[in-house]
């Protein structure tokens, strides 16, 4: 029981304050990339301080959905957060939902997001949503295909008996050729859902082009904060996600101090390797025009669909 | 016995040659479609390198390195003149759109499936999924030769179709005998030059590389 009670706490602290760190450091290797010197990697803890000692304003003409989405949609994926093994194999909440739960938590923030973008009645915020709509509908199926690919080989919806269980196996991978289908999947849905360059730019706030920018474009101040953290935190339960599921290596099996510590630390460097993969890949491409968004995303569906088949047709 | 982590990078390998198929048949780029191939060949030779590691045939070492010499290297290059001379960087008008094609991909993989499944227990083969693979990647490459206009592009497609029988031949027999595997490169590399010439007198004569006007060679 104290256990229990003490993993959800470090998970928290662990999430919360590795989240900023991951943006600043795809910002780095992005001005790097682009021969800029860049802002130092702890820039966005820095802007988060700044934005919660801001007063907020808040439009006459919103209604209690504007204020209260950053609360709902922090919570919501802090929660999906703690449904993914970090450290340890053993999620803080694993009693409480499988990974299909896990997709809807993040869903809900997405959609109270959607709300929030139409509620203060801007131009601006509607386009953002309902781009948001079209970009959330085409990576859903293909992030449960690709979820379902992984779920059938362990043979549990359950993240934390998957992770267990790859962790625990001699070979590389339970399975490689399915995994790297689902894996490639879910790499695209990653950047798709996080805003990241070939779908969105996060670093742009021009009308023709934004998406997460255009719907929070209203908020300031600590809304603003919670909802720039809560992006953060998202990036970094899809990080943890393909890391731990697919590369669960130095992942702590047990409560001991030792396992922890190790698996602390090799979890900080899959996801600080990740995150530089993603700096390098968005300075590789283009960003797409938003109707060939959709060609991207169809991609993804077909190739977590393909893993699904390579279970079913050569395993079955 | 052969240790099953061996067979495994082998799978991820075949896996990897599928992977970049699919980046092909969802590229417009031409020359981003190039780099594609080269790509998808040096994960091939790697694969074939593996696979002579594991079963210690040395002439699959010798064939790997020439699958780097020529489809990673020299071939792209013959691809890349092609293309700079050529004034079209994209392709634009398909037969059949990037979606659509990627769906058809996807059955023509399940079709390969399908038709390997009963096969693969019979052998002792090294693996469980290269041929099946194999086979889908010939099935890819001989569809985006029919979907395609561009000559450049149905080069390609060609050219992943051998890079599928390659992975094939490997995967499944650990090999052809020394001697066909040259004759088998020699064509390939004899095929991209003619093939590039051709594409050359294409422009020329019709100032476009759509293979559609050859049907307008009438007496």
């Amino acid at each position: 029981m104290l256990d229990a009670f003490l993993l959800i706490v470090m998970q928290t602290v662990v999430l919360l304050a590795t989240a900023p760190l991951m943006v600043g450091l795809i910002r780095k290797v992005k001005a790097r990339l682009q021969c800029r010197r860049g802002a130092s990697v702890v820039q966005p803890y820095a802007d988060l301080i700044k934005l919660f000692r801001k007063q907020p304003v808040v439009s006459s003409t919103t209604s209690w959905i504007f204020t209260a989405t950053p609360y709902i949609l922090f919570a919501s994926t802090l929660a999906a957060g703690l449904l993914v093994p970090v450290f340890i194999s053993r999620t803080p909440l694993s009693f409480a939902g499988n990974i299909i739960a896990l997709v809807y938590l993040l869903a809900v923030g997405t959609f109270f997001l959607m709300l929030a973008g139409l509620d203060a009645g801007s131009a601006f915020g509607g386009m953002g949503s309902s781009r948001e709509a079209i970009v959330a509908s085409l990576t859903e199926p293909a992030m449960m295909l690709s979820i379902f690919a992984i779920a059938l080989t362990a043979g549990s919806t359950n993240l934390s008996t998957i992770v267990h269980k790859t962790a625990l196996l001699e070979g590389i991978m339970t399975d490689p050729s399915p995994h790297l289908m689902a894996f490639a999947a879910l790499v695209i849905v990653a950047i798709a859902e996080t805003g990241r360059v070939p779908v969105d730019n996060p670093a742009t706030h021009l009308e023709l082009t934004m998406i997460h920018e255009a719907m929070i474009l209203e908020y300031s101040g600590r809304y603003l904060a919670l909802v720039e953290w809560a992006a953060g935190l998202k990036l970094l339960v899809f990080l943890t996600l393909i890391a731990n599921v697919f590369a669960p290596w130095g992942i702590a099996t047990s409560m001991e101090s030792a396992a922890l510590g190790v698996g602390l630390a090799a979890y900080l460097v899959k996801v600080s390797g990740l995150a530089v993969l993603i700096g390098i890949l968005e300075s590789m491409f283009a960003k797409l025009r938003l109707f060939r968004v959709t060609d991207l995303l169809g991609a993804a569906f077909i190739l977590a669909l393909l893993g699904l088949v390579f279970f079913y047709v050569l395993r079955g | 016995m052969i240790p099953s982590i061996g067979s495994q990078l082998v799978d991820l390998g075949s896996a990897l040659l599928l992977l970049t198929c699919f980046a092909i048949v969802a590229q417009r780029r031409l020359s981003a479609c190039v780099d594609l191939f080269a790509l998808q060949s040096v994960f091939l030779a790697l694969t074939a390198t593996l696979v002579a590691f594991l079963t210690g045939i040395h002439h699959i070492y010798i064939a790997a390195a020439l699958t780097i010499v020529i489809k990673a290297i020299v071939i792209p290059r013959i691809l890349k003149k092609v293309i700079e001379r050529l004034n079209v960087s994209r392709e634009l008008v398909m037969h059949i759109n990037v979606p659509a094609s990627l769906l058809i991909c996807g059955m023509l993989v399940m079709v390969a499936f399908l038709i390997t499944q009963p096969i693969i227990p019979l052998g002792h083969l090294l693996t469980r999924d290269s041929l099946a693979i194999a086979l889908a990647i010939v099935l890819i490459g001989f569809f985006t030769m029919i979907a395609r206009q561009k000559a450049v592009t149905q080069m390609i497609a060609f050219l992943v179709m051998e890079n599928g029988l390659f992975l094939g031949a490997t995967a499944a027999t650990y090999g052809m005998p020394l001697v066909v595997e040259l004759g088998v490169f020699f064509d390939v590399l004899v095929a991209a030059l003619i093939a590039g010439i051709y594409t050359n007198r294409l422009q020329d004569a019709f100032d476009s590389v759509d293979t559609a006007h050859l049907s307008e060679l009438k007496e």
